[in-house]
């Protein structure tokens, strides 16, 4: 079951909204880590910006590599 | 006359609201009838959701009591159609075999359509006769719901993270965490950004379809404002046709909308339960 090729163009469906998902996750974990550990907004930051920097690396996988096959 | 126009403009927006609050028992605001807490429970969704369920229940036994052979039946061709839509799409993208993927993804798609079938229906029809029974508000459509679509993006998400456990191990999922996608020196780093990647899965899949079908509601809401807009004045005779129009167009466009949807939302639940299930990542 390994390496099997999948048709990578059924995850271009999803492109849209990788970017913006990936940010928003980004800034609701580092809220949650502020939260807890009272650090506001240091993760919140951090977290957010990740976010945005593997959203954005994320789609540039997608759109240059039609056949990518690891997420 | 200013007191006309703040009246028509409360009433505009006091409509819309009406018409996007839920059906609130349980922690709610006492005011403004939204969830005011985690004890909170829309009966609306609930119970059209399971009416939904119950007749993709209903309608699958009793078709499967009296499967033919041969020439099926129109109705038998139709469900036959849409199985083996399911199927070839489930071929196409899963990786492997696993007889969980079909039936979950054919029930994700009926589903999710049929939830969104509701938003063909005249947004003021079933609040009007809920209202005559006592019901003050209800929200018909379950997918304008976040609790909804949430609900059902995180079922996913618990599927995917029990087959990635199951195929590549508990070590091999941490590893994945750990190592992905900057290598060893960043760890740190790799950990936040995979925990991102993986929560974004099931928020993608849930504000997708929810902003959709949310948007798609307003629109519906807006037309129908049209007609309440004619009542008051002369306009009656060119509003009135216009609405219908507009009407008609949204609907048969949102035809190709719910549909597309529910297609997405199946399509990338396959594609992500088919990475869970590859050793790799």
């Amino acid at each position: 079951m390994g390496k099997t090729s999948r048709p990578a163009g059924v995850l271009l469906l999803g492109v849209g909204t990788i970017l913006s998902s990936m940010t928003i996750s980004g800034f609701l974990l580092g809220y949650v880590t502020d939260y807890f550990l009272d650090t506001m907004p240091l993760f919140l930051l951090g977290f957010g910006f990740l976010g945005l920097l593997g959203g954005t690396l994320k789609v540039y996988k997608l759109l240059t590599h039609p056949d990518f096959n690891k997420s | 006359m200013a007191g006309s126009e703040n009246s028509s403009g409360g009433g505009t927006v006091q409509y819309i609201q009406h018409h996007l609050t839920n059906l609130c028992i349980g922690d709610c605001d006492p005011v403004t009838h939204q969830a005011a807490g985690f004890w909170a429970l829309h009966l609306d969704t609930v119970i059209v959701s399971s009416l939904l369920a119950l007749l993709i229940i209903v309608v699958s036994w009793s078709l499967g009591r009296k499967l033919q052979t041969g020439a099926p039946s129109g109705f038998q061709n139709f469900v036959e159609i849409i199985i083996e839509f399911v199927d070839k799409s489930v071929k196409d993208t899963f990786p492997g075999h696993n007889p969980l993927i079909a039936p979950l993804a054919l029930t994700i798609f009926v589903w999710v359509w049929l939830m969104n079938f509701m938003d063909l229906i005249p947004v003021d029809l079933l609040p009007l006769l809920a209202s005559y029974v006592g019901v003050q508000y209800l929200k018909v459509v379950p997918t304008t719901d976040l609790n909804t679509t949430l609900a059902m993006s995180l079922t996913v998400f618990g599927l995917i993270v029990f087959y990635s456990i199951k195929m590549k191990g508990l070590g091999g999922y941490i590893k994945m965490f750990l190592f992905h996608p900057f290598g060893k020196f960043f760890i740190p780093v790799n950990v936040v950004m995979t925990a991102i990647e993986e929560l974004a899965k099931p928020l993608s899949l849930a504000l997708r379809l929810f902003g959709n079908m949310f948007a798609g509601e307003l629109v519906f809401l807006l037309i129908a404002l049209l007609g309440g807009a004619a009542t008051i004045g002369a306009g009656l005779l060119y509003i009135l046709p216009l609405q219908v129009i507009l009407d008609l167009a949204w609907l048969i466009f949102h035809i190709l909308v719910i549909s597309l949807q529910a297609f997405i939302f199946m399509v990338l639940t396959i594609v992500y339960l088919g990475m869970a299930h590859t050793t790799d990542h």
